[in-house]
């Protein structure tokens, strides 16, 4: 504890002591005092504790951050990093999805087509569509290995009750997501795989073929289901992913940064 | 990050509170840099990571989709698998709709089951966390193991086995020892309507022109004969296990003393809720081969 204490004393006198001006300073002032560094970040890197404070707070991507958090929850063992490798899975994603997008029309005549291209004759389209693949099956693992670790850390106790249920609602669209590429390479694995999942849909009592019939577009996975599936995968449900991530965030912030002990 | 409580804005700052203050504040570390490089390095290794992967293993592709050819076996992504093996033992709509809707409630409600603070922000730190999580995952484990192999019937050729003396009994044999008839309605959970001679009173059950009757409203009179034995085998005997069976776990570990607080009977009910799910994955994926059958199977070897 004593320890500790004047370790972050120290840490504050060597950030905020001046020092003469070495090699080192001209470099930084060089890379971070010109016009157009300034114009972009409007401060020098941030070495100070309250610069560094300033630059989380005030940069639109870092303040999804607290500017400060508690020493154990930057232990890896804590969280295992799952929640933010969900997310980091989920951008990959959108990256490698956007590039896939170019060559990819979503008909039936056409879709195989497009695949075994990317496959064959694309340079880098096999590499593309394998990482856009293994981060799919990547991300439903992660997302519900990081829910088994909030549930063991019992980070769901008040106030994250809701939190919870906006992780779940999150593990619906992460499977979704999963579930509506999964018809895209139109072979014989993609069709019959929804075929088997879509007719899950239409057992359920009453209202399940009218849904399913909804969903699929026709009596049978076919060029309807194919145009839906493709809708729904590259923009309806990354979109509402997007969304409740935003809230899901923004939550952690407003519970008080992630749980810990009482 | 003190939650500022108006109870704790009420009071004046004492010297205690101050005091309390300052050293949350020593234990906390500035996100940029501690935070903002774990993040940035687990970023590049994962980056990394997954390039090599797609980079060693190509993603499948089949034959292009042909409504007209049925793959034996189709089926579902490995994420649903779950689901699908649950629709060899029970009603579609039951395993396809009903129980993941349920799962899926009861998952979310969690946190309004079990309010009380007890051993937040630590891995598994209220007492008995570790045992509770090791009995609740074995037994959902096992359970559903045992639950699928009786269902395929392979306790009968077990007991063929022992009865016999040899791995591979022969049913034509001179002197074989079958599964004693009377017992026929145990060989798996559909024996219990078809090998029992149920009366026809309970098999054709005309609730239509007995019990709803529509037609008295002067609406269509509906056609709705139920077969009791079906109903039974296909949802009473499934729901009251999946409701039935997590309970009296729960029930036991109260009486033994293992699960006394809420928090306790929510880790073990999870704990068995997880197992389950991972073993009803692990045997769709794994050991469902063609016709559904119950034998060791992978999509990557064979022809497809
Ligand atoms: C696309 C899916 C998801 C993403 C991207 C995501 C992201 C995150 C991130 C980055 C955190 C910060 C801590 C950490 O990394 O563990 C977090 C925390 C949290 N997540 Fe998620 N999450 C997702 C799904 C879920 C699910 C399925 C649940 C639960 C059913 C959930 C419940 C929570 C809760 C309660 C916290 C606060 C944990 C604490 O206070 O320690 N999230 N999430």
């Amino acid at each position: 504890m004593v320890r500790e204490r004047e370790e972050w004393g120290l840490l504050m006198a060597a950030t905020e002591r001046p020092e003469g001006r070495g090699l080192g300073d001209r470099l930084y002032d060089g890379i971070f005092h010109n016009r157009v560094w300034r114009s972009i970040f409007r401060s020098g890197y941030p070495n100070t504790p309250r610069n560094q404070m300033l630059a989380v707070a005030t940069n639109v991507f870092l303040h999804l951050h607290p500017t400060r958090i508690h020493r154990t929850h930057v232990k890896i063992t804590h969280t295992f990093c799952l929640g933010g490798l969900s997310f980091f899975l989920f951008l990959g994603l959108t990256i490698t999805g956007v590039l896939l997008m170019f060559y990819y029309v979503p008909s039936v005549d056409r879709a195989y087509q497009d695949i075994l291209a990317l496959d064959t004759d694309v340079r880098f389209g096999q590499l593309m569509r394998n990482i856009h693949r293994w981060m799919a099956h990547g991300m439903v693992l992660t997302v519900l290995m990081h829910m088994m670790r909030v549930f063991y850390t019992g980070a769901y106790k008040p106030p994250r009750e809701f939190n919870w249920v906006v992780g779940v609602v999150l593990l619906v669209l992460t499977l979704l997501l999963s579930f509506t590429g999964y018809l895209l390479p139109w072979d014989q694995l993609a069709i019959w795989a929804i075929t088997v999942g879509t007719n899950m849909v239409g057992s359920a009592p009453i209202l399940g073929e009218p849904n399913r019939f909804i969903l699929v577009g026709g009596f049978q996975v076919g060029q309807a289901a194919l145009i839906r599936f493709y809708t729904l995968h590259v923009i309806g449900l990354p979109l509402l992913a997007a969304v409740f991530m935003t809230v899901h965030f923004w939550r952690i912030r407003r519970d008080g940064g992630l749980a810990r002990p009482l | 990050m003190a939650v500022a409580t108006p109870a704790a804005q009420a009071q004046p700052a004492s010297q205690a509170v101050r005091g309390r203050q300052r050293r949350q504040r020593e234990e906390e570390l500035l996100v940029w840099p501690d935070l903002v490089f774990v993040e940035f390095i687990s970023a590049v290794v994962f980056t990394i990571t997954f390039t090599i992967l797609a980079y060693m293993v190509d993603a499948l592709l089949l034959d292009r989709a042909d409504p007209a050819v049925t793959p034996n076996p189709s089926k579902a992504p490995w994420y649903f698998l779950n689901l699908q093996e649950l629709l060899l033992h029970m009603h579609p709509a039951l395993a396809g709709v009903i129980v993941p809707t349920v799962a899926l409630i009861a998952l979310g409600a969690i946190p309004y089951f079990d309010t009380d603070n007890e051993g937040q922000g630590e891995w598994l730190s209220t007492a008995r966390a570790w045992p509770i999580t090791a009995v609740g995952a074995v037994v959902g484990a096992a359970g559903t193991t045992l639950l699928i192999l009786y269902d395929a019937g392979k306790h009968v050729q077990v007991y063929e086995m022992i009865a016999n003396g040899t791995w591979s009994p022969d049913p034509d044999a001179p002197g074989f020892v079958g599964w004693p008839s009377w017992l026929g309605w145990a060989t798996n959970l559909r024996a219990i309507q078809n090998d029992i001679s149920w009366p026809e009173e309970l098999t054709r059950v005309p609730l239509g022109s007995k019990v709803l009757r529509t037609d008295l409203l002067g609406l269509p009179a509906i056609d709705l004969d139920v077969n009791l034995p079906a109903v039974l085998v296909e949802q009473i005997i499934p729901v009251t296990m999946m409701i039935g069976l997590p309970l009296l776990l729960s029930f036991v570990a109260a009486r033994v003393g293992l699960a006394r607080t809420k928090r306790d009977h929510m880790i073990l009910q999870f704990s068995g809720f997880i197992a389950t799910f991972l073993t009803l994955t692990i045997i769709g994926t794994y050991f469902r081969g063609a016709g559904l059958e119950l034998v060791p199977y992978t999509i990557f070897v064979g022809d497809h």
